[in-house]
């Protein structure tokens, strides 16, 4: 053992130049985090034995502090507490029991657990009246900057060692048990811890200290967690149906109303997979109980689901899944580049609706006469209301085809800006046709006077 | 295990040795007695209104106080006279007549002229500049200058205010030397005798208030649950351990503000410092959270924050604007209590600036908050007692380890402050918001709350043993004592993020101590 931590220490502090401190240290070799503690202790002393300066250390340090004058720090107001209002005036009417000097300068006891980098130790220790205990907090190569560049430690902690049953694991690190500890299995999984974010910070934190190793170490971090995490989303309800939901973002064209239907169906069909029974269980259903009208949108919600499963046919439950497995396939890609993976998704949607989806590739407008007849495609504008990220609605005006002929009900015609374009002449006359009614309006009002 | 090593107040320093083969034993956390009481509850769903009007409260409040008083100033009052003229008994205000020596029950009404006004409120939208926002109410005029000098009597200096008593029947104008060193704000059930002078003032001799109510026994409340359940009531009771108490947390999902926050976790989980404190530390059965855990987590932006968001988007938005939420610090927060609930049970109380209902009484923070603490918590539907990890109301009122417990995150008393020109002392104010029965007595006035029609829930009906306020800005405590004989412990909790201080009270004595995390700064 004693050659495992030198060993893991010199990698981790010299080598590869991170912030270990006695917890990340217990965490990693499984040991009591008294142990860590005298670990450090013994890596630093003899590293600092060999070449002095080579480790740097923070220390904590638990004692009482000398009591500063004004006593900042003691609870009472010592200063001028003796000619308060509160002494001089009468206290409250009918306060039964006038407050006794002895009880408002009661003396309290207070106890300083202070974190202090190696260079101030000495300065540190002097500030308490006695110290009770010490222990290396952390060690790192170089020195310190930010002292709370330390939380590091922990942030790496919580990401790194998520799946470990608290109940279970801490026990060798020596954490306080508890026999009496409640807890509910939970089905719903708890998100991943923030492991991205973690690089993140952890990218940022490295830029003011030492860019280049924690950098390639945040990437790799990130890397390493992938695997973890997707377990987890592939159980977790919630996940799969916000995928699809973020490609129907995307689709803001005229697929969008295709596309709208077909994730509804995923989903559904991604948590039929997922889990046998699609309902949340009851146990885990805690807005119900403060909201009704949510829980209402649930089941309105479920039924939508279900009629829209109803809705397309034709297309066979084995091509579905297959569908299916394609979009999971893609979700890892897509998050990287969401434009490459929109294309693959509209393929999708043109095996339900073929007629549509071909048409769009077409290119020119075709127009066929026959038995006096006109019938063909044309292109339009059609006019698209949507809501996108922000929960704004937006109007868009999109090409679109659509099929015409000339039996089909004037109303449609006119729907259409194309069609005013083919009857501008009429138009214009009713344009001013429109303006008179409004000027004849005004000549009565002069009329009348 | 004790190895000498350096001078003698190192203490322990075992912790600066190479590895030893040293055996540490397992340590087990005290056990915690506790209940949750659902003194401040408001009814879910459909049978919570807001259409009330407030002024009910003041009559429910009045009728509730009313008898308590009423008691102890007929047995102070009762040969109570001037000149051969006894004191009479007053049944309303309204009743008082010029030059009779009499005595009269009422509620405190203070009328200040810089309480907030909701037509000022309005006016403010229109300002160039808003006024900052006030540390008093009162404006501090010289006494005499302005039109209402002549009236103003007002306890701890108060200048510009005037003091009311009123009841269903009308109002009474307070006057006299007595209101110099007294405390009242508005809310307060008092009894004052004196006589209406020439001016239709009344001249207070003396004032009288409803004192601390009955105070439950040490496992009332477990021993009457056990008789319910048919148990024998006097069973052995483990040595009860300490609470740790700790309040303005405010996580602000910044770097900088952590550092403490992993101290005071290690240290809870006992793996920071040395065995001794361990030791201690395993003897903190449970940690009270008095409220702003957060820092800015509160639905409703203030005035300050939204004119900030307006000057820097440069454009008005309404509502919910999810480019600007963050979710970093609830996620810490859920973080540091999920690392936490392993080992010790917690119980969180909201306040001001939690993502929660923003009146009194606070609801509790949804456990939705809490993705990964939430396993610690009761199934909504299960009736289980007290869940591990108990989200609950603001005020709070529950028994740990036998003793009732009343605790804040702080707004009473921060209002109250405001009333009091001259007054800096936390604890006076707490101590006699306990003797007018009332957790928050200027609401509604002054303070946001909901609207309550069958009885005012901030009417104390029994008197805890220990009353805590969170987010005060210095640590204090006292005891004080009641008519017959109750003692409460006082604690005013400092706000951690500025002091770095947890508060440790013993439950057996109730005498606290502190623990303060800080990092040694150089100079």
């Amino acid at each position: 053992m004693a050659q495992d931590y030198t060993e893991w220490l010199a990698i981790n502090v010299l080598n590869e130049q991170q912030l270990i401190s006695y917890r990340s240290l217990s965490r990693a070799l499984k040991v009591h985090s008294n142990l860590a503690k005298q670990m450090l202790y013994d890596f630093h002393h003899k590293q600092n034995a060999k070449k002095p300066g080579s480790v740097h250390a923070t220390y904590l340090i638990t004692g009482t502090k000398i009591k500063e004058a004004p006593l900042a720090n003691g609870g009472h107001s010592q200063h001028d507490g003796e000619d308060t209002v509160m002494q001089s005036s009468p206290p409250l009417p009918s306060s039964s029991a006038p407050q006794t000097e002895e009880q408002h300068h009661e003396p309290i006891e207070v106890r300083t657990v202070m974190l202090a980098k190696e260079e101030h130790l000495e300065n540190a220790k002097a500030s308490f009246e006695s110290v009770t205990g010490i222990h290396i907090y952390s060690l790192q190569a170089k020195g310190l900057s930010d002292v709370r560049v330390l939380t590091e430690c922990n942030r790496k902690i919580a990401a790194d060692y998520a799946s470990e049953d608290p109940l279970e694991a801490w026990k060798q690190y020596g954490t306080i048990q508890n026999s009496n500890v409640k807890r509910r299995t939970q089905r719903r999984q708890p998100p991943p811890p923030p492991a991205a974010t973690a690089g993140a910070t952890k990218a940022k934190v490295a830029t003011t200290t030492k860019p280049a190793p924690l950098d390639k170490q945040a990437s790799k971090e990130s890397q390493e967690l992938k695997p973890a995490s997707r377990p987890t989303l592939a159980k977790a309800t919630p996940e799969p149906s916000k995928k699809p939901a973020t490609t129907k973002r995307q689709n803001s064209d005229i697929f969008k109303s295709f596309a709208k239907g077909k994730t509804k169906e995923q989903e559904q069909e991604s948590q039929s997979s997922a889990e046998p029974s699609p309902k949340p269980p009851a146990e885990d259903e805690p807005m119900a109980d403060f909201s009704n009208e949510e829980s209402g949108e649930d089941v309105d919600e479920a039924d939508a689901m279900e009629t829209v499963v109803k809705g397309p046919e034709g297309k066979s439950k084995e091509k579905r899944e297959a569908d299916l497995q394609a979009m999971m396939d893609q979700e890892d890609e897509m998050m990287d580049d969401a434009a490459e993976a929109a294309p693959e998704v509209d393929q999708d949607e043109g095996a339900i609706d073929k007629p549509d989806s071909q048409t769009a590739e077409e290119p020119k407008e075709t127009v066929e006469v026959e038995n006096g007849r006109r019938r063909g495609r044309r292109r339009v504008m059609k006019k698209k209301n949507f809501k996108d990220e922000d929960g704004y609605l937006v109007t868009k005006e999109e090409a679109a085809w659509e099929s015409f002929s000339e039996d089909e009900p004037p109303a449609k015609k006119i729907k259409g800006p194309s069609v005013t374009t083919m009857q501008q002449p009429k138009q214009v006359a009713g344009g001013k046709k429109a303006g008179k009614p409004g000027q004849g309006n005004i000549m009565s009002f002069f009329g009348k006077k | 295990m004790a190895v000498q090593y350096g001078t003698e107040d190192e203490g322990d320093d075992s912790m600066l040795h190479a590895p030893s083969d040293t055996e540490y034993p397992l340590l087990d956390r005290v056990k915690s007695t506790y209940t949750s009481l659902p003194t401040y509850q408001l009814p879910k769903g459909e049978d919570r209104h807001y259409q009330q009007q407030y002024a009910d409260m003041y009559f429910a409040r009045l009728a509730q106080i009313k008898p308590a008083v009423e008691q102890i100033a007929s047995e102070a009052w009762a040969d109570f006279g001037i000149a051969g003229e006894k004191a009479l008994r007053k049944d309303r205000v309204l009743d008082v007549r010029q030059g009779e020596l009499c005595w009269v029950i009422g509620t405190v009404y203070m009328e200040m002229p810089l309480k907030p006004n909701v037509l000022e409120d309005i006016g403010k939208e229109h300002w160039i500049a808003a006024p900052p926002p006030r540390v008093k109410y009162d404006s501090g005029m010289a006494n005499g200058d302005s039109e209402h000098g002549a009236h103003a009597g007002g306890g701890k200096g108060l200048s510009g205010a005037q003091i009311m008593l009123e009841d269903e029947s009308g109002r009474l104008r307070l006057t006299g030397s007595y209101l110099e060193g007294g405390l009242l704000v508005t809310g307060a059930i008092v009894a004052v005798v004196g006589t209406e002078n020439a001016d239709g003032d009344f001249e207070v001799l003396e004032i009288r208030v409803p004192d601390l109510p009955r105070q439950p026994p040490r496992w009332e409340t477990e021993d009457g649950d056990a008789a319910v359940n048919g148990k024998s009531a006097s069973q052995k009771r483990s040595k009860a351990g300490k609470v740790a108490i700790v309040s303005g947390l405010g996580m602000s999902g910044d770097e900088g503000d952590t550092l403490s926050l992993d101290m005071l976790m290690e240290y809870l989980l006992g793996e920071s410092a040395e065995p001794g404190s361990q030791e201690d530390a395993s003897a903190i059965s449970r940690l009270i959270i008095a409220g702003n855990s957060l820092s800015h987590g509160s639905p409703i932006p203030s005035r300050e924050e939204m004119a900030a968001v307006a000057k820097k988007v440069g454009r008005k938005t309404y509502g919910y604007d999810s480019s600007s939420y963050n979710k970093a610090p609830t996620d810490r927060l859920d973080q540091w209590l999920a690392s936490l609930l392993p080992s010790m049970p917690i119980t969180l109380l909201p306040g001001e600036q939690d993502p929660t209902s923003t009146s009194l009484p606070q609801q509790p923070i949804h456990a939705a908050m809490f993705p990964h603490s939430r396993a610690y918590m009761n199934a909504p539907a299960a009736n289980e007692g007290a869940g591990w990890f108990d989200s609950t109301t603001n005020p709070a009122e529950c028994s740990v380890d036998g003793w009732r417990l009343l605790a804040t995150g702080g707004q009473p008393v921060d209002d109250v402050y405001k009333y009091l020109p001259d007054c800096e002392e936390r604890l006076e104010m707490m101590e006699a918001m306990l003797r007018w029965r009332l957790t928050a007595p200027t609401a509604p006035d002054t303070l946001w709350c909901y609207p309550f029609q069958d009885g005012d829930q901030f009417v104390l009906k029994e008197c805890p043993h220990v009353y805590i306020v969170g987010n005060q800005p210095k640590f204090e405590t006292v005891v004080i004592e009641g008519p017959v004989g109750q003692q409460v412990r006082l604690v005013a909790v400092p706000k951690f993020k500025d002091t770095g201080e947890l508060v440790l009270l013993d439950c057996e004595t109730l005498v606290p101590e502190v623990v303060k995390f800080e990092v040694f700064e150089e100079g």
